[in-house]
């Protein structure tokens, strides 16, 4: 009864009527593929209201680490990559010094490189600053135990920066090219203004750019967010213990799936309170938004000090995020490729291959068709749904993996057909983790080219199949090819889904690399990694190129 | 007459709390007729519109379109299904195709092709069978959006601003185009104009919207010259608001939310200067002219009175200067 009076007579009077006159096959199909896709993740959310029996022991124990650790890595890599993707943005697209147009699209580079593989490029970096600690460790020695607590304390402590550094070398491209695009578009015009009206640069930044791009450095920061918790290889290799650690280690260390089913949707409520965070800071989003084209741009003229500083500036995180463990795995690679290519190898690249394009597919499809149903309908309901079934972006892929293999097993059991360890089973998992991927640009693409255009042909009386297929297909074919793409590259530098959920004995690049690693194959790991690298390589230079004709 | 489409208090708000878009609104609309709702921006004049095309929903209200019950509170029939059709204020022409394809996209053009020929011979665009929408200017794009929404023989034609992105020149040669065509055509039209000139060039009756309410209804002529408010009377020009007690013989009046008393708008060109040692007349009012501003037909005069400015248009002979004495009087027709 409460709950009932919680809904305003009015809500359910206009529920009412939608379920009379706006239900039909589009939209129920709608309905059911976006209930689908949020299914696994109310699955882990309800697990909240009821707290496993070894719950308080695992409180007690290791909660606060995970906690800790995890807030400490989001925190510093956002950090470290908001500081190295602005000012870099703000190089690129603000001044004019030698190489500026090569690093415009070459700092984007390291998007190709999955924070697992950086990892492994820098593996040894935590041994190396820790042997240089050696005379510290000797000289607390000499001094007093309490010292020697603190400097063991500070060695463990290193597993941070080192963390942190890796992380984001290659996670600021997010915010990289956000800011860019920002700054590029919108912010042209009035930092032009700002310069008229006799802002010297450093105040032009401060005052107007900044402000400005400051949705847009939101929205990159908080991807660099979900990416960090992510992130499996790398945490697991430098022995941070974030929550994904945890997850993974609860679960198949322990064997106790309750317990991590519990720490999953704690991860997904701080993930939904990152979600909120974003939404305050980027308040007033609106004005992110700009009609023009970029804009011919008169951009500051840097001289030989500034020229050099700033190519310095931006050869850092390149250096540190790609053309470093690039030229690491390439001499491995050299050293190992001839035990490590042969027939096998290759059916391992297609199984890459053939598993992302496929999935790409699937997931473009299921986007596209749940942005026009929601676009052409204009149905609340189906809204809702599409804003819960692309939640998953937000989600692990640890928590994901558990998710739909608690879902797949319940179908297991109540319908008899094998799901689990199915290759159905992966593809839905994408579905689920990548939705959004490809959601965003169709749906935008829809609001921005097809609204009034659908309604006119509903006032035309054509169908909505008719519709879907002569304008709106034709129209956004730029916009699904980007969204396949970026699928793509997604799924390519995927993970720790693909680890829990592939077929017995089906591997791919990503969980060859992380065998042979955890195998201490590091040297041999670097074939499949580069493997990675190269063909995700492309597809991020075509859709950088597509970035910077249309911000 | 018959009927075709009737509103019946109808209410949409957007955000609850706020003030609803459109207000209670009730309108008739007969079969070839031509039916403008004006109003400024914000009046809640398009989503009416849409409401009548079925592209919004209403809170609240009825309506019935050519004997169907198209809104009720139990019923809702979808666009597609509505005997209407809607030209959009920037047509929405499909890009990816061409005029042809455009014009030919539903299922009732297809059928009735042969008129629909007729229909683009009519309105000059023929010969751009073959051309995309980015390839065509302004008007061009216009009549193609209005045979491609006329093709499906609508028993009503809605259209959002329809003149509202051409130029001023086309505009009055559009206005006699469209006429002429719904003359033709019979077509029963509804249009939404900020543009009062529009609407006293083309339609039979105006509905004037304010704050999402029809505050009037009526022939141009009635609601030019007999406005129901403050509002109304600017909407459709300058005018001036006289104290009724200064024209006791005004044929109409209205009480002024503003000055809280009971106002007469007489428009600047129905004022009537008497010259000197002629006829008086019981409602002439006498200032002194505080501005004069040639218009070239005509000249614009303020003319300073007690407690208000009069502002009145006088033919150019008259040898007016600033700080003359002068005495007219409101001719009413």
């Amino acid at each position: 009864m409460t709950f009932l009076s919680i809904f305003p007579k009015r809500v359910f009077r206009s529920l009412a009527f939608e379920f009379r006159f706006r239900l039909n096959g589009w939209t129920l199909t709608g309905l059911a593929l976006g209930l689908l896709v949020f299914l696994p993740m109310a699955t882990v959310l309800w697990n909240l209201s009821n707290p496993p029996e070894n719950w308080e022991h695992l409180k007690e124990t290791v909660l606060g680490t995970y906690l800790m650790d995890s807030l400490i890595l989001v925190a510093g890599t956002v950090l470290l990559s908001v500081l190295a993707g602005v000012s870099c943005a703000w190089l690129v697209t603000c001044c004019d010094f030698p190489g500026q147009k090569f690093l415009e699209w070459a700092l984007v580079l390291p998007l190709a490189v999955p924070t697992f593989i950086a990892a492994y490029g820098y593996f040894d970096l935590l041994g190396i600053i820790e042997e240089k600690m050696i005379p510290l460790v000797i000289w607390a020695r000499t001094q007093s135990p309490e010292n020697l607590d603190n400097v063991i304390f500070l060695l463990d402590s290193l597993k941070y920066p080192v963390t942190i550094l890796v992380m984001a070398s290659v996670l600021y491209p997010y915010v990289y090219l956000l800011a860019r695009a920002s700054f590029s578009s919108q912010g042209s015009r009035l930092i032009e203004a700002a310069r008229t009206l006799g802002y010297k640069p450093r105040s032009v930044f401060f005052r107007v750019a900044l402000p400005l791009a400051r949705p847009a450095i939101v929205a990159g920061a908080s991807l660099v967010a979900m990416e960090t918790l992510n992130d499996y290889g790398a945490v697991k290799h430098f022995g941070v213990s974030t929550f994904t650690i945890g997850i993974f280690r609860t679960w198949l260390g322990l064997d106790d799936l309750s317990g991590a089913l519990r720490l999953a949707s704690l991860l997904m409520l701080f993930i939904l309170g990152l979600l909120v965070l974003e939404r305050a800071l980027r308040a007033g989003a609106k004005y992110d938004e700009s009609k023009n084209a970029r804009l011919p741009f008169r951009r500051y003229r840097l001289g030989p000090v500034g020229s050099g500083l700033a190519i310095l500036c931006c050869l850092v995180p390149l250096a540190f995020g790609f053309l470093f463990p690039l030229w690491r795995l390439g001499s491995w690679a050299l050293s190992t490729y001839e035990k490590i290519l042969d027939w096998t190898f290759f059916k391992l690249i297609l199984h890459s291959l053939s598993l992302a394009a496929i999935s790409a597919l699937v997931i473009v499809s299921a986007a596209t068709f749940l942005a026009f149903v929601g676009r052409y309908f204009k149905n609340p309901s189906i809204q809702a749904s599409n804003r819960l079934a692309i939640l998953g972006y937000s989600v692990p892929g640890a928590v994901v993996a558990m998710a739909v293999l608690i879902v797949s097993g319940q179908i297991n059991l109540s319908l008899g057909v094998i799901l689990t360890g199915s290759l159905v089973t992966l593809v839905f998992a994408y579905l689920v983790r990548f939705l959004a991927v490809a959601w965003q640009p169709i749906d935008s693409g829809m609001d921005k080219n097809c609204a009034h255009l659908n309604e006119a042909s509903q006032s035309l009386k054509s169908t909505p199949l008719v519709s879907l297929l002569k304008v709106n297909l034709p129209l956004l074919r730029p916009s699904l090819f980007a969204a396949g793409l970026l699928v793509f590259i997604d799924i390519m530098k995927e993970l720790p889904l693909t680890l829990i959920l592939r077929p017995f004995n089906f591997e791919t690049l990503s969980t060859r690399t992380y065998d042979l690693t955890s195998q201490a194959q590091i040297a041999e790991s670097s074939v499949p990694a580069l493997c990675i690298i190269l063909m995700v390589i492309l597809p991020v230079v075509w859709l950088n190129r597509k970035m910077e004709a249309k911000p | 007459m018959t009927k075709l489409l009737s509103v019946r208090g109808v209410t949409k708000a957007f955000g609850s709390g706020d003030r609803p878009a459109v207000d209670q609104v009730s309108l008739e609309c007969q079969k070839g007729e031509i039916l403008a709702i004006v109003g400024g921006s914000g009046s809640g004049k398009t989503t009416l519109l849409r409401i009548i095309a079925g592209l919004e929903i209403p809170d609240a209200g009825e309506i019935d379109l050519n004997g169907a019950v198209t809104n009720a509170p139990n019923a809702f029939l979808p666009p597609e299904k509505r005997d209407c059709a809607l030209v959009f204020q920037d047509y929405a022409l499909f890009p990816n195709m061409t005029v042809e394809q455009n014009v030919f996209f539903s299922k009732a053009s297809k059928q009735r092709k042969l008129e629909v020929d007729k229909l683009l011979e009519q309105t000059q665009i023929a010969g751009l069978r073959k051309r995309f929408p980015h390839q065509l200017s302004g008007g061009e794009q216009q009549r193609v959006a209005l045979v491609r929404a006329l093709a499906t023989q609508p028993s009503l034609l809605l259209l959002d601003e329809p003149l509202s992105h051409l130029d001023p020149e086309l505009r009055d040669n559009v206005r006699t185009e469209l006429l002429g065509l719904f003359k033709k055509t019979q077509t029963t039209a509804l249009f939404v104009s900020h543009d009062t000139e529009d609407a006293m060039a083309m339609a039979d009756r105006v509905i004037v919207m304010r704050e999402g309410q029809a505050i009037q209804v009526g022939t141009p002529a009635e609601v030019y010259s007999k406005p129901l408010d403050r509002y109304a009377a600017l909407l459709f020009g300058k005018t001036n608001f006289v104290p009724l007690d200064l024209i006791p013989n005004a044929p109409h009046h209205f009480q002024d939310e503003d000055s809280n008393e009971k106002v007469v708008s007489i428009r600047p060109h129905d004022w009537q200067v008497i010259e000197r040692d002629s006829q008086s007349s019981n409602s002439a009012i006498s200032g002194r002219v505080s501005s004069v501003r040639y218009k070239g037909t005509h000249m614009e005069l303020k003319i300073e009175v007690e407690t208000m400015c009069i502002l009145a248009n006088v033919e150019t002979s008259h040898g007016v200067m600033e700080g003359d004495e002068m005495t007219v009087f409101p001719t009413f027709d």
